[in-house]
């Protein structure tokens, strides 16, 4: 039932092996098993972006790739190497860095504090909070404001901003856009394509389908615990139209 | 002038230990999201550690020390966490309450069991550099131990300040409680964190007792020692857990209001000194009522990991027959000691039921349930007793008057933190009963109250009768018995009814999201005080009857820490049960009274080993706190195991009628004198707890071989005792029910909405 990028497809793209490779992975939160046997591949510097309803485990995989959630079964690859075991502070310390769904702050530590979380994955504090204002003049004015008190999309930008600083290998992206106003996704998507195009590795699950096609190289779609179709965006586009978007 | 110096410096300074013992809270609270009800215990614990130490054997003060505070205290703080608190995760409020309540019962058994309270010779516990390293500031003398109690407090307020906002060890400790999935994303370790902030409460803990033990003067008693440092709870309070600033200010208030009242009450006061030991807990009310409203959270409490199934009235009516059935045949085999302790349980289960009232169905909690029986106890014994002596009765309008106040006196206590969270009304109920001890069962003497004298608590001791009603007298221990059985029966089957109305579904709605039933325009305030009311009034119920069920009671029989084991041992059975409070009462009033004096007894007659036995009876009296501990694996407690193993035999037909028969068996030659009482419940011990499993395997067998099937491997064994098959792995996805999700057949509908709408 799962599809599988070929090889070849892949490795057309830039010469180079998968930065992300999942086997056969399976997972389960408690009993109940959500991930059916995944196969998925993130190329060298390529998007890759996850469609699917609600429910069709997106956020579970990126649990699964990020290490807050531990395969029941089949492998985890990064860079060729198996982190199945490996923990989520483990993997962010090696350059992995993850933006959950929703609520990518502390609500309750400043603006200057969550930066400073940022830190714990080995850079410097005064280099992040440079990159972070630079790109969001709004976090610089408002350092000192507590993170929850902040509007969504002000959120967004701190957590965008970790995500910007810590200069990830590989960047884990779940649902950016959510309750967010469309002009602040398209901008906030403006610059995963600028991190994109620095070379770094990007997963990303969205229910913008429409936004995230425009930047993405390739896109998985997952139904019920499995990837069905990977393809490029142009691939998938009758199909994703038809039956997906319902229009 | 000179006065006023001295009182205020000695008020700094035991403002100073408080701030230490509170920041200590602060700290464990901020990290974990637990508030420490054992921090008071582990204070306590390391002041007798110390004693143990530098005065037991003469180790010099630097050494002990070090061991206590340096190795001992952070080391007894982290395996706190690892071992017991680590599971609290995604509990609810209350089994993270009782949990830590577990823990704080537990060291005080400990404590006893270790520290004789009853020694020969008392504990000299001294100050730093002793009692006369003194010097002169300002006129006044003041010991090297205050001026360093003080520079600590001072100290660790900058320090903790300095850690919670200038280091990043410090900033991260506080991301672990906003989200800490989110802060091991960033690459940080939260459970190192909170590992190391729970070392670093228990080592704030144990430098408050050790520092404060010798500056209160107050003799070296595990209780007397625990509760004074969680007078510390009211300064922490005032910070509201947050703010070391604040907690800074409440606990010099606290320390300055405690001298003042002393040096400046007029002598008048007969009361003053108990007055002075409320003070803690009378702030902490004050500090409830001022503080302001909480925010309502949805999904607080929406994944908590306890699950409550909703007995039919069918099966409450069935149960509480059985129930009365199985007492009234005891009643006729039973000789009068043990009957009298199987009333007094009874009783218990009763006030145990106002806390499954309370807690079970409304998530709400009630630390001080043997106060409010106090309060009932009082107003029976002064307005709901007839005749004097032997004929002397307690009247059914007694009773209810009885009642009646302890819901109002419920209302008052419950009122000012209603608004707050759960947490808060456990600290306003926890302040009330210390309040009940202190001050009102404290009143022996006579009063001039409104020009009559009136003596609350007259010597100490009350006397109080059997109930009466009209031509029924229910002054015999069997018809007592009855009446007590006959009530809890009752109770609990209203409870069941309450928990199939309107009402009580109102409530469970209120347990689950007190946000969701605001926006439906319930008023969640008014709910929780009548479901409030109405625990208090069953709880003074219960502990009217308890009173009249002993005969005499004095003020220990409402202690606190009995409320607390009440509570603690009522979760454990199961908080969401009537039979959970049953088992409740039955075990702390009987087994518990039938273990320690069966091991006492055996400790008589074979006086060579008493040392085990000795070892046991302390044993004994740690388990419901051991017990207790144990919560956070299995939050829905015990009855929710026996109630599947019961349908289970239900299932068994022959099973069920073997130990039935078994059981009249052993009825009937118990009342014909051919057994022992003694034998009787060896043999009832043995048919509950050993036929079901073991004949549950042979019919197992039996069936087996009848129908020629192999019987099965247990699942554990699976792949161990022999491989995997296909056949396993397509019962494991029945098992876990991926075919009713819908998993399997992968359908798309059309036209699924697939996008958030923008
Ligand atoms: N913590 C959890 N415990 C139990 N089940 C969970 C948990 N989180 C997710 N699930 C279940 O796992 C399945 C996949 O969830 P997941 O969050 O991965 O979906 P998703 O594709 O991200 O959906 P959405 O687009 O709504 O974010 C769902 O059926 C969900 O109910
Ligand atoms: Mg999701």
């Amino acid at each position: 039932m799962s599809a599988t990028i070929s090889d070849s497809h892949l490795s057309n793209h830039d010469g180079n092996g998968p930065l992300l490779e999942l086997s056969g992975v399976r997972a389960a939160y408690g009993t109940i098993e959500v991930l059916h046997g995944v196969d998925l591949v993130v190329p060298q510097g390529s998007v890759v972006a996850l469609l699917g309803p609600n429910g069709a485990g997106k956020s579970t995989i990126l649990k699964v790739c990020s290490g807050l959630l531990q395969p029941t079964a089949g492998e985890v690859r990064v860079a060729g190497r198996v982190i199945n075991g490996a923990t989520a502070d483990q993997l962010a310390r090696l350059g992995l860095c993850t933006i959950p769904e929703g609520k990518g702050v502390f609500p309750n530590l400043t603006v200057r504090e969550n930066l400073w979380m940022a830190t714990m994955s080995g850079v410097s504090l005064s280099d992040v909070e440079e990159i972070a204002y630079a790109r969001f003049p709004r976090l610089g004015e408002r350092r000192k404001q507590l993170a929850g008190t902040m509007s969504g999309g002000e959120q967004q930008m701190l957590s965008m901003a970790r995500a910007l600083s810590v200069n990830p290998a590989l960047l884990l992206l779940d649902e950016l856009s959510m309750g967010l106003a469309p002009l602040i996704v398209a901008n906030l998507y403006e610059i995963v394509a600028q991190v994109s195009e620095e070379g770094v590795s990007i997963l990303v699950s969205e229910q913008f389908a429409r936004t995230v096609l425009g930047i993405a190289h390739y896109a998985a779609i997952v139904l019920h615990g499995n990837v069905t179709r990977v393809g490029t965006p142009a691939e998938l586009e009758d199909e994703l139209s038809a039956a997906y978007l319902g229009s | 002038m000179q006065q006023f110096v001295q009182y205020t410096i000695l008020g700094l300074v035991l403002g100073g230990v408080y701030f230490i013992a509170a920041s200590g809270l602060v700290v464990t609270y901020t990290t974990s999201g637990i508030f420490n009800f054992s921090q008071g215990a582990i204070a306590m614990l390391a002041a007798f550690t110390y004693w143990q130490f530098r005065w037991g054997w003469g180790w010099p003060a630097p050494i002990a020390l070090f061991v206590v505070l340096g190795v001992l205290a952070p080391a007894l703080g982290a395996v706190l966490y690892q071992v017991v608190m680590k599971n609290l995760r995604g509990t609810s409020e209350v089994t993270k309450i009782v949990v830590s309540v577990g823990v704080m019962l537990g060291f005080l058994a400990l404590a006893t069991w270790i520290w004789n309270p009853t020694a020969s010779s008392p504990r000299r516990f001294q100050k730093f550099f002793g009692a006369n390293s003194i010097v002169e500031i300002f006129g006044v003398r003041i010991t090297w131990h205050e001026i360093i109690s003080f520079v600590l407090a001072l100290g660790i307020a900058a320090g903790i300040r300095f850690l919670f906002v200038r280091t990043r060890s410090g900033v991260a400790m506080r991301a672990v409680v906003d989200d800490p999935e989110l802060l091991e994303l960033n690459g940080g370790r939260p459970e190192r964190l909170a590992t190391i902030s729970w070392a670093g409460g228990a080592f704030l803990a144990a430098l408050a007792g050790i520092l404060i033990t010798p500056i209160t003067g107050s003799s070296m008693s595990a209780n007397a020692l625990t509760l004074l440092v969680i007078d510390a709870f009211a300064a922490a309070m005032f910070g509201r857990l947050k703010s070391l600033p604040r907690t800074f200010i409440g606990a010099i208030v606290l320390g300055l209001t405690n001298y003042y009242v002393v040096a400046y009450s007029p002598s008048s006061w007969t009361w003053t000194s108990a007055f002075r030991q409320s003070i803690p807990m009378i702030m902490l009310f004050i500090i409830l009522i001022i503080l302001p409203q909480d925010r309502l959270r949805g999904a607080t409490v929406l994944r908590t990991r306890e699950r409550f199934q909703m007995p039919t009235m069918r099966t409450a009516w069935i149960a509480a027959l059985v129930l009365i059935v199985v007492v009234f045949s005891l009643q006729t085999i039973m000789q009068p000691s043990p009957m009298k302790t199987l009333a007094y349980g009874m009783t218990l289960a009763i006030i145990a039921l106002s806390l499954v009232l309370l807690t079970g169905l409304a998530g709400e909690i009630n630390l001080a349930a043997l106060s409010f029986g106090a309060i009932g106890t009082i107003v029976v014994f002064h307005f709901g007793t007839t005749g004097t002596g032997l004929d002397s009765r307690m009247t059914l309008w007694g009773i209810i008057l009885a009642s009646l106040v302890c819901a109002l006196v419920g209302a008052v206590v419950a009122l000012p933190a209603l608004r707050l969270r759960g947490l808060y009304l456990a600290l306003a109920t926890m302040a009330f009963g210390v309040f009940v001890s202190k001050m009102v069962l404290s009143e022996g003497n006579p009063r001039r109250l409104f020009g009559r004298d009136f003596t609350i608590f007259p010597g100490g001791t009350l006397r109080i009768p059997r109930p009466q009603v009209g031509p029924v007298d229910f002054n015999s221990d069997k018809a007592f018995l009855t009446l007590v059985t006959v009530l809890f029966a009752l109770l609990a089957i209203g409870l069941v009814a309450i928990r199939h109305s309107g009402y009580g579904r109102r409530l469970a709605a209120m347990k689950d999201s007190p946000a969701a039933c605001a926006t439906l325009g319930m008023s969640v305030v008014r709910l929780k005080l009548s479901v409030f009311m109405l625990s208090a009034a069953v709880a003074g119920l219960g502990g009217v009857l308890m009173s009249a069920q002993l005969g005499a009671v004095s003020a220990e029989r409402f202690d606190i820490f009995l409320s607390l084991s009440l509570l603690m041992v009522t979760v454990v059975g199961g908080i969401g049960y009537a039979s959970g409070a049953l088992m409740a009462g039955l075990f702390l009033g009987c087994s518990l009274i039938a273990m320690t004096n069966t091991l006492t007894k055996l400790n008589v007659d074979y006086a060579s080993i008493q040392a085990i036995f000795a070892f046991m009876i302390s044993a004994v009296t740690v388990l419901p706190a051991t017990i207790g501990i144990t919560m956070g694996k299995n939050p829905s407690g015990a009855v929710t195991d026996i109630v599947k193993g019961l349908n289970d035999m239900k299932q068994a037909k022959p099973l069920m009628f073997t130990v039935i028969g078994l059981e009249v068996g052993f009825w009937l030659l118990t009342a014909t004198d051919v057994l022992t009482n003694w034998n009787f419940v060896i043999l009832t011990a043995v048919n509950l707890f050993l036929v079901p499993p073991i004949g549950g395997a042979i019919m197992k067998k039996r069936a087996f071989a009848k129908f020629g099937i192999l019987p099965p491997t247990p699942a554990e064994f699976i792949g161990i005792d022999r491989p995997y098959t296909q056949g396993d792995l397509d019962e494991m996805e029945i098992v876990l029910g991926l075919d009713a999700l819908g998993v399997a057949a992968p359908v798309l509908h059309e036209g699924e909405p697939a996008h958030a709408p923008a």
